[in-house]
């Protein structure tokens, strides 16, 4: 059971387990924590020495969170500018309210390209929306084109990072994957010569496939241009050579203007890859004659992000720009990994995102997977207070849970309930202290501490000790102290 | 058809509702103009230093960089081009004739297969800018920068880069150049990929070479009057 949940995580959020059960097959895994913790400490250096060279940090981060915040404040007519603009440069603009809508929009414009194959860039909205299995099942073969989603595309695998989606796993095991998918046996584990494998694999369907399907880093509503932002030039080719193109988008992803960029490119490939800038980023602008793609579709999904728009402290959950600084930071998602999210979203920004996106009605243990420590907000790029996002949700988790009929024979809440009805007066207070003075010492050892406990509380006293109960409480003492003190 | 007006709407209108109480409505262009921007615009470096810094910035990317006086310039691209051991070269059709050194293989660009550029060796172009601070240089796809797919397939890049095109910062670039052009690329070094356990390659999809000339023509224009490339394609601003 942990072996095969461990080869094929569910990231559906509707059907994964709760976090603390997901987490158990990763914790198992050692040589999957050891490919986490390698690739997140990598990183971590190289953004905490970009960062630092960077006298205007702060400032930069003030202005992006202003940026994100007005655009999301003006999102209805900032999208109405982007289509119109889009339009009129010669691209074609859709609205998809949900998942299932923007699969067979794309599904149609791919059948009336007569597309048997399509090439990806990576996108994390198309893996929201779970485009690949759907454009399979129609007869469309999908070909992933980022290095890191060709292995986990080739290995039959899942994303556990929204950047370096692949960097739980190894160059040996990349170099199975390649050797059995390519036909290559002679292929060596380094790393260059595996990414060699990848170019000669991918070089023909660039020149070949005649249409692709991109994400989209920033929707520019001033020009209704758009943006992606990589490193391999896998998306140049994608941009480039096909003959149509269609880019998917979460409608949080617009800009204002043009010059917003100055302030989202210093920070974007710092915090993502700890790179004073990645290397290609392209901006192009509807269809250009005689340069790239001759019919350019964009789709504006929402899938539930209108709906986290109208709450004030939640809503900044959709100025992020999928940095993925907060995974890296993260000291849960260091030691997990992103699979135990259960959505393509993981670390912090997934554990907020994920049960928003569901309404609420799934992914619901995402929110308690943090210690709150609070270092994910630190290093957001745009400001999210993650943190206080996470409370949010664990209040309307908790609101949720206490409605259900069934909470009433929970142990838990019917603790809790004693526990609100003994400390509403003193009297109770005392007396349950008395009690409870009387009860434990049975379970109290010669040193003081409780070592085991029956039933319920033997959860606690599974991982750790309890102190027993001292002979007599503070207030007590105080009371027994209290005259002579008057008496001086 | 219905289904997707109906879904414009349906999104439009839920976000209307719910930005009610935060959206500033007509008000919006002043409301982000007061937004707040105290990060670095104008970088400290003066003109030499700028170009020193870009050098830097390129050869830790493992670019190869030389240097020329625009009198060299013909000379240079000719030395690069036999160092590159190369023969077949493509090249926009906007380049000056003297870039195009004898002793190699040039096909211009109008209207090339894209099976022609991909048997090319290599591509040389000019560009329309670079940022010293992240070692980036800019294509706007013009007629002598090429289209995107030039400068893409062949797995050998020569870029010609004036010091007068260098601004120090990236809000520099973007103060000079205000309309915003239809088609940019902006490349940081070769194509690279750390996708195999954080190990940084060069060359995956993009050229695996990236090679600059940078021209020292800072006492024939200064930063301030540099022209705009004319023949930029901007997108249209109304």
């Amino acid at each position: 059971m942990s072996q095969s949940a461990s080869a094929h995580p569910e990231l559906d959020p509707r059907k994964a387990l709760p976090f603390p059960k997901a987490v158990l097959p990763v914790l198992r895994n050692p040589q999957l924590r050891k490919n986490v913790a390698h690739a997140i400490d990598v990183i971590q250096a190289k953004r905490a020495r970009l960062v630092a060279e960077k006298t205007d940090w702060q400032a930069l981060r003030e202005a992006a969170s202003a940026i994100r915040t007005h655009a999301l404040d003006n999102l209805g007519a900032y999208l109405e500018q982007f289509e119109e603009r889009c339009t009129a440069a010669g691209g074609t603009v859709h609205w998809a309210a949900e998942a299932d809508e923007a699969r067979r929009i794309i599904l149609d414009i791919l059948r009336e390209e007569k597309a048997t194959e399509v090439i990806k860039i990576k996108t994390m909205t198309s893996a929201e929306i779970q485009l690949n299995p759907y454009l399979e099942a129609n007869g469309v073969a999908p070909f992933e084109t980022d290095l890191a989603e060709i292995i986990l595309q080739l290995g039959e695998l899942e994303p556990s990072h929204i950047v370096v989606p692949a960097l739980h796993v190894n160059r040996s095991q990349v170099r199975e994957i390649f050797a059995r998918r390519m036909g290559l046996k002679e292929l060596s584990d380094d790393p260059k010569e595996l990414t060699n494998a990848a170019r000669a694999f991918l070089r023909q369907k660039f020149l070949s496939i005649p249409t692709a399907i991109s994400g989209a880093n920033f929707l520019i509503a001033e020009t209704g241009a758009v943006s992606v932002v990589e490193s391999e030039g896998n998306g140049r080719m994608c941009l480039t050579l096909p003959r149509a193109m269609i880019t998917i988008a979460g409608i949080e992803k617009v800009l204002p203007r043009f010059q917003d960029l100055e302030v989202m490119l210093q920070l974007l490939a710092r915090s993502a890859t700890g790179e004073r800038m990645n290397p290609y980023t392209s901006l192009w602008t509807g269809v250009t004659h005689g340069d790239g793609p001759e019919r350019f579709h964009v789709i504006l999904l929402d899938n539930g992000r209108s709906s986290i728009l109208n709450k004030s402290k939640e809503r900044q959950t959709l100025k992020c720009i999928r940095c993925a600084a907060c995974m890296n930071t993260c000291p849960v998602y260091r030691q997990t990994g992103g699979h135990a999210y259960g959505s393509v979203y993981p670390g912090p920004i997934g554990a907020i995102l994920t049960p928003q996106l569901m309404q609420m009605q799934h992914a619901q243990s995402l929110p308690f997977a943090s210690s709150l420590c609070g270092a994910c907000y630190e290093v957001c790029p745009v400001k999210i207070n993650i943190p206080e996002v996470l409370l949010e949700l664990r209040g309307q988790v908790v609101n949720q849970e206490r409605k259900q009929k069934l909470r009433f024979f929970d142990p838990m809440y019917i603790g809790l309930r004693i526990a609100n009805w003994l400390f509403a007066e003193a009297w109770r207070f005392h007396a349950a202290q008395w009690c409870g003075r009387i009860g434990l010492k049975l379970f109290t050892a010669k040193d003081g501490w409780i070592h085991s406990l029956p039933s319920v509380g033997g959860k606690w006293t599974q991982t750790r000790d309890l102190r027993g109960l001292p002979k007599e409480s503070f207030h007590e003492w105080w009371s027994k102290r209290a005259p002579n003190k008057e008496a001086q | 058809m219905s289904a997707f007006v109906s879904s414009r709407q349906h999104i439009l209108d839920n976000i209307r509702s719910a930005t009610e109480g935060v959206s500033a409505g007509p008000d919006r262009a002043a409301a982000y103009a007061a937004l707040s921007r105290s990060y670095t615009h104008q970088g400290q470096l003066r003109p030499k230093a700028c170009v020193k810094l870009i050098i830097e910035r390129l050869r830790e990317y493992d670019a190869e960089v030389t240097e020329a006086t625009p009198a060299e310039l013909p000379a240079a691209i000719q030395a690069r081009l036999a160092a590159s051991g190369r023969h077949s070269f493509v090249v926009p059709p906007g380049v000056p004739d003297e870039w195009l050194a004898a002793g190699v293989d040039w096909k211009i660009d109008r209207g090339l297969a894209t099976a022609e550029i991909e048997e090319a060796e290599g591509v040389l172009t000019a560009c329309s800018c670079a940022v010293a601070d992240s070692g980036t240089i800019v294509l706007h796809h013009s007629e002598s920068e090429g289209r995107r797919v030039l400068s893409l397939l062949p797995d050998w890049h020569l870029i010609v880069l004036r010091a007068s095109q260098v601004v120090e910062t990236l809000p520099e670039y973007f103060n000079r150049f205000q309309e915003p052009p239809e088609l940019i690329t902006w490349i940081s070094g070769p194509s690279a990929t750390a996708d195999i356990e954080m190990t940084r390659i060069k060359g995956v999809h993009g050229p695996r070479f990236l090679n600059v000339i940078l021209v020292h023509d800072e006492s024939a224009s200064t930063k301030e009057s540099e022209p705009k490339p004319a023949k930029t394609r901007s997108a249209k601003l109304r």
